[in-house]
């Protein structure tokens, strides 16, 4: 079990670097293989570009940054995923029913429309940590914290955010710029350059990877928080910590690509189908999955109908729907 | 033209005339003339001229003004930006920056709703056409607006913009031959480009372009201009684009669209700091071309921008 996680890990590892490798190849412009390449070693210093300015800035400064903006959101996101659906024991958890995508939302798209973009991932951040207060603080408001009470709770925030967030666009909006706000809302890479990299790939490094190992402690909420707490986990103290963390993350993926749906909700799945439920192999494996996932939506994205651009969202629903329903129906036939 | 020809009748003569000249007589009381309209698929026939207009976006205000009708105009909705110099003085009240809704609409007890876009007319906006009709209130889009596919115009010409105006003039009972003499005169005035340039119409949008696409207002203008449009394969007025493929083309001028919520200036801001955009040669070169977001969309203003941009265009060098 423990040996095919590594195998697994390993593999996905060569994958993800594979999908890099090749998505940064694709795109309106053609642009051979090997010449993208030799661009992309000019930038880390080793010989000349072989392409002109221009062709080379669509390289380094669209296509680069962009997929790997894709890599590091599509981890966030799924592993934003698997530490909800573990800590609300709820296999449809992830960042958008606890409604942290829809605060993060709000946070950016308030900062966006009052030109303050410079905050927009602080703003997204602030959002998230918002809605993620008021979801718990509701949850609890209504007893003990329990499952279905902090979903039920998260359902609540979420539909104010958003409530709250499309009049915010109602009222302010003018002319045809509705168009950027609706992909941002319907989740976008387009806009991604290397700020967005930093942003989302610190996070990753900062807020991530801490939570990949929390994996043991994961697993032992799986039987319910009496036997964590026999086992001498502090129950809430822990899952307040987590949640937080999980509200950081989404939070600065959020701010850098809007609010991309169905990767935190299906890839954590698709990871136990591959190596069952224990979080110590799920947490980094749907971090890879999620990456790899989320590269190619967006290659998608922008290659489905050039030069005209996809919101990534679609994709992602699109594809992440139809999984989702086939793994309701499995679970059903496992019952 | 075609389609105008079918929509006009005189149903007291019970004559049929076929051709966009024949204008109802102007002025004359004696019409007790019936004008039959199909507009993007809603039909109508108008008895007598409107005399309580409400606009919605600027090309249906400013054909009425073009066509000396601006004492029909009982409010104006969701314009675009400001009217051009020579209406400037007009004063005509305003009942919403955005979209009037169905009851500030039906409060002005309006005869006529002219709108620039479909989408105008819906539950959340003016109200549907079909409900406004049955409330006695004729309703109008601009025809190349129209979505539907039978509709639709395939490629914008200003065949079509001068149909417009015919079909307007002869709602309202004047004579539009003075002002599509005017506008011929402009646009036969406009000497086209010979020097093979390309361009992008840049409209807004910041991480994705929205440019004039292959069959709206845009592509009509840079074709008169004698510029080849970036986007001109897409099949649509307007469309979202890629920077890359933006990049890739590196057009020879690119046509500013300049609104008071998405300036010129920012577009340019945002062109000089993209460091994939800011070599471009348009870019680094500063050959851009600036059209107010009004004169954009098809109508009167359509062929005066194009002569404008045309001027804007001799003056850059390559």
């Amino acid at each position: 079990m423990r040996r095919g996680a590594v195998a697994w890990g390993i593999a996905l590892g060569a994958v993800l670097v594979a999908s890099i490798t090749l998505a940064v190849t694709i795109g309106p412009a053609e642009i051979r293989f090997d010449e993208v390449w030799a661009s992309i070693l000019s930038h880390l210093g080793l010989g000349a570009s072989p392409l002109t300015e221009l062709r080379d800035g669509i390289v380094w400064e669209l296509r680069m940054p962009r997929v790997l903006t894709a890599a590091a959101v599509g981890a966030g996101l799924a592993l934003s995923g698997a530490v909800m659906q573990a800590l609300t024991r709820n296999p449809l958890a992830d960042p958008y029913l606890l409604g942290l995508s829809s605060g993060a939302s709000l946070g950016a798209v308030s900062v966006i429309l009052l030109g303050a973009a410079l905050l927009l991932p602080l703003a997204a951040f602030l959002g998230a940590l918002l809605a993620l207060g008021a979801t718990l603080l509701l949850a609890s408001a209504l007893g003990r914290i329990t499952p279905t009470r902090t979903v039920l709770a998260g359902l609540a925030v979420s539909s104010l955010a958003s409530a709250i967030t499309s009049f915010v666009i109602f009222w302010t909006v003018t002319g045809d710029s509705y168009r950027e706000i609706l992909s941002w809302l319907l989740g976008s890479l387009a806009g991604a350059r290397w700020p967005a990299v930093a942003i989302a790939g610190i996070a990753l490094v900062v807020v991530g990877i801490p939570i990949m190992f929390t994996g043991r402690l994961l697993d032992s909420f799986a039987f319910g928080d009496t036997s964590a707490a026999a086992l001498g986990v502090n129950v809430q103290g822990t899952r307040w910590a987590l949640l937080a963390g999980t509200a950081l993350l989404t939070g600065a993926m959020v701010s850098v690509s809007g609010s991309i749906g169905f990767v935190g909700l299906i890839l954590p799945h698709a990871v136990r189908l591959l190596v069952g439920p224990g979080h110590r192999a799920l947490l980094p494996l749907s971090a890879l999955v999620g990456a790899i996932f989320l590269v190619w939506a967006d290659t998608l994205a922008r290659t489905l109908f050039d030069p005209r651009e996809l919101p990534v969202g679609i994709v992602t629903a699109l594809i992440g729907a139809p999984v989702f329903a086939l793994l309701l129906a499995r679970r059903r036939a496992d019952a | 033209m075609s389609r105008l020809a079918i929509a006009l009748s005189l149903a007291s003569a019970g004559l049929l005339l076929g051709g966009c000249a024949a204008a109802p007589a102007n002025g004359t009381d004696a019409t007790v003339s019936s004008v039959s309209i199909d507009n993007c698929g809603t039909t109508f026939s108008v008895d007598a001229a409107p005399e309580r207009v409400i606009t919605i976006k600027s090309t249906s205000t400013e054909m009425l003004l073009a066509l000396g009708l601006g004492d029909r105009i009982i409010g104006t909705g969701f314009q675009d930006g400001p009217l051009p110099e020579e209406w400037a003085d007009s004063d005509i009240p305003v009942l919403s920056e955005m979209v009037p809704g169905q009851e500030a609409v039906l409060e002005e007890e309006p005869d006529f709703v002219y709108a620039g876009w479909e989408s105008n007319f819906s539950a959340e906006g003016a109200g549907e056409r079909s409900e406004l009709q049955d409330l006695g209130v004729d309703t109008y889009v601009s025809p190349a607006a129209c979505k539907e596919a039978a509709y639709k115009p395939a490629k914008l010409d200003f065949d079509e913009i001068f149909d417009e105006i015919t079909e307007i003039a002869m709602i309202f009972e004047t004579d539009p031959s003075e002002l599509i003499e005017a506008q011929k005169e402009t646009v036969a005035g406009i000497e086209p480009d010979d020097r093979g340039l390309t361009a992008l119409w840049y409209s807004s949008g910041t991480d994705t372009p929205y440019v004039g696409a292959g069959t709206g207002a845009p592509e009509l203008v840079l074709e008169t201009l004698g510029l080849k449009n970036i986007a001109g394969g897409i099949d649509d007025t307007w469309s979202p684009f890629a920077w890359e493929a933006v990049v890739d083309a590196n057009p020879d001028v690119i046509v500013l669209v300049d609104a008071s919520w998405n300036t010129a200036e920012s577009k340019i801001a945002l062109l000089e700091s993209n460091p994939a955009t800011k070599n471009l040669d348009a870019v680094k070169n500063s050959r851009y071309l600036f059209i107010p977001f009004a004169a954009g969309e098809a109508g009167v203003r359509t062929a005066p921008a194009a002569a404008d941009l045309a001027a804007q265009l001799s003056a850059l060098s390559f």
